[in-house]
């Protein structure tokens, strides 16, 4: 052990006099692995009965893209809500498993009972990739009515926006699973020695003979290394993809430098929000208390609130280019994504993204509550998926005949969803929790090695006048 | 014949008496390995933590992407010079971006085959193993010959083995 550390000082002791911040106990490995295994079969009836339920919704979903593809294929602006839910999607899921890979690489200790669900989100790529596809089919290609449109693709081939898609969203499903992969090894070696049935033998070669060998945790470190490194790339890639080809280039005048990095900074936020959301439902629902602790949410909150503001930020400044810039397409993105056809939604999206998660989680106490956290944390869920809409919906909405325009004079009206696109939207949701609620029942939910060593590395010990929590970080 | 001894403990410092008792017999470095269900601080037993060579495989294919590179973009602008903004043919400039991202894509994905390789997985040889390792027991196996297992066994058992188990 290469430096102890004393994991307290100002905020954990004021907040233990204060009587909010129980210091965790610590769990004996064995009964840490019979609980964490056991969540795999917790709530059998009630897992089931929601797995059903969330399973017919998918499925509406995906027969009402059927019957949409069938009589709306070629309208551009029918296809706006499904380009918002997939944004909204890949922003709220996608960006979880950053929650696991920052704070890991930074050696946090807090992190490790969150890792886990967090990188399981990423599962979500496959249902992301799946309702992508009339989108990318429906994208203009780069030669319109003889001539190029706008886009990032300056010099390359036809089809290169919708090449590059597919490459982006491959990849992501690739390091999506090898990520989960690479983390779940031992956990799969824990279903292989004390699973039964479908899951044993599914740990049994999904564990690939791990023993927990000295070269087996080291190259571990390594493969988690990678893949986080990998996902991270492919998540700031899939961003640029996104806002550029799929919303951006898709309204003549619309450029701005900022929208990408604003598009990955709300995912990022949103991130945090479903993070929170899980484990609050974990918690709650798997009696997980023992593991979940405030630590947990108070640490998760903060990074929230810091993104929160960030957003503000990053609004800013890319409104202020527009408001000051006073050119034609200046004006028509405030005209057309601000104050037109979608404003009392923008209004919605500013209220629930920034301003109420603002001043809630301002407070300390809000953020030391598990459920103050996970109030912030739907506030802002729900902000993002109107930010989507305000942007998709209305970037899908203009006609590809005016796609060579210099900028928009008149704005399409407002598009209003209809059933079907209700029913992909719900079914997309419903698909992506489903997913994650299935992984849950093949790897534990919180990560046992992570929650052992956890265990091993922690001590509350009485420092002075107080308790503080002693955590040994190996190198 | 070689076999596989594996003494299981209950306690780290025992697991780590053990393997300063098979040092202390004259068992080679690389023969014998501690198992955990958690991974401890690297050097908490007192193993031998073998050398990995991952950083070869990065270095190596940066050096591959880039020699690709400068041939790609020398011989793209020898064979079809265009004269752009009265900068020379070979612009440094304008490689730089070239050669920085097909080093960089070269590198990570040969550091891929390299996690691969160093991995050794699958690991179709397990060898001798107890399910109780994920419980948190921690084991200590040696691999040797036949006619030394017994002094394997003993110094496991002087360290306070609660099980014994060969394969």
């Amino acid at each position: 052990m290469a430096s102890e550390v004393i994991h307290t000082a100002g905020a954990h002791a004021e907040a233990h006099e204060e009587g909010h911040h129980e210091l965790p106990a610590r769990v004996d490995p064995d009964v840490a692995l019979s609980e964490l295994v056991a969540t795999t079969e917790a709530n059998g009836s009630a897992v089931r009965t929601w797995a059903w339920i969330l399973g017919i919704l998918s499925l509406v979903g995906i027969v009402s893209f059927g019957v949409k593809v069938g009589i709306e294929w070629g309208d551009q602006a029918k296809w706006g809500y499904t380009a918002a839910i997939v944004a909204f999607l890949f922003s709220a899921f996608g960006g979880a498993p950053l929650v696991a890979i920052a704070p890991m690489i930074a050696k946090a200790n807090w992190v490790r009972p969150v890792a886990r669900f967090a990188q399981l989100c990423s599962l979500v790529s496959i249902v992301i990739s799946i309702w992508m596809i009339p989108l990318i089919l429906n994208l203009p290609m780069l030669i319109v009515d003889g001539a190029r449109r706008r886009s990032i693709w300056f010099e390359g081939p036809d089809v290169s926006p919708h090449i590059w898609a597919v490459v982006a969203l491959t990849t992501l499903i690739i390091s999506s699973v090898g990520l989960i992969w690479a983390y779940g090894m031992p956990d799969f070696a824990v279903m292989r020695d004390h699973g039964t049935g479908w899951k044993q033998r599914f740990g049994n070669w999904a564990a690939r003979g791990w023993i927990g060998s000295t070269v087996q945790w080291r190259t571990m470190r390594m493969r988690i290394g990678m893949m986080g490194t990998l996902y991270f790339f492919t998540f700031v890639f899939i961003h640029f993809m996104l806002s550029t080809d799929f919303a951006m280039s898709l309204v003549p005048g619309w450029r701005d430098a900022i929208f990408p990095m604003y598009h990955a900074i709300s995912s990022i936020q949103a991130g945090l929000a479903v993070t929170v959301i899980g484990i609050w439902a974990a918690r709650k629902y798997l009696g997980l208390e023992k593991y979940l602790h405030l630590d947990q949410f108070w640490s998760i909150g903060r990074l929230m609130f810091a993104f929160t503001l960030l957003w503000g930020y990053f609004f800013i400044s890319a409104f202020i280019v527009f408001w000051y810039g006073r050119s034609g397409s200046d004006q028509m993105w405030i005209d057309f994504l601000i104050l037109g056809p979608y404003f009392w939604v923008f209004i919605g999206a500013v209220l629930l993204i920034w301003f109420t998660p603002w001043w809630w989680l301002i407070w300390n106490k809000v953020r030391r509550s598990y459920n103050g956290t996970a109030i912030g944390a739907g506030l802002i869920l729900a902000g993002v998926f109107l930010d989507r809409v305000r942007l998709y919906v209305a970037a899908w909405s203009v006609p590809e005949e005016r796609i060579h325009e210099r900028f928009l004079t008149e704005y399409p009206g407002t598009v209003y969803p209809d059933v079907m696109d209700i029913l992909i939207m719900v079914g997309a949701v419903a698909a992506s929790v489903l997913l994650v609620i299935l992984a849950t029942r093949v790897l534990p939910i919180l990560s046992v090695w992570d929650v052992q060593q956890f265990n091993l590395l922690y001590r509350p010990v009485d420092y002075m006048k107080t308790k503080v929590s002693l955590i040994g970080k190996p190198d | 014949m070689s076999k596989s001894v594996l003494g299981l403990y209950d306690d780290a410092n025992q697991a780590a008496d053990a393997m300063d008792a098979l040092k202390a017999a004259g068992f080679p470095l690389g023969t014998f390995d501690v198992l955990t269900g958690t991974p401890y601080p690297e050097g908490a037993f007192g193993e031998h933590v073998p050398q990995h060579r991952l950083f070869r495989f990065p270095a190596f294919g940066a050096i591959i992407g880039f020699t690709l590179a400068l041939f790609l973009t020398t011989a793209t602008q020898i064979a079809y010079p265009l004269v752009t903004g009265g900068k020379p043919i070979l612009s440094l400039f304008a490689m730089l971006v070239i050669l920085y991202e097909m080093s960089m894509l070269s590198a990570v994905i040969s550091t891929v085959v390299g996690i691969v390789i160093e991995s050794r997985l699958p690991n179709v040889n397990p060898g001798v193993y107890d399910p109780r390792i994920t419980e948190g027991l921690i084991g200590v196996v040696i691999t040797t010959e036949d006619d030394q297992a017994d002094t394997a066994i003993a110094a496991l058992n002087g360290a306070g083995a609660m099980e014994i188990k060969q394969a």
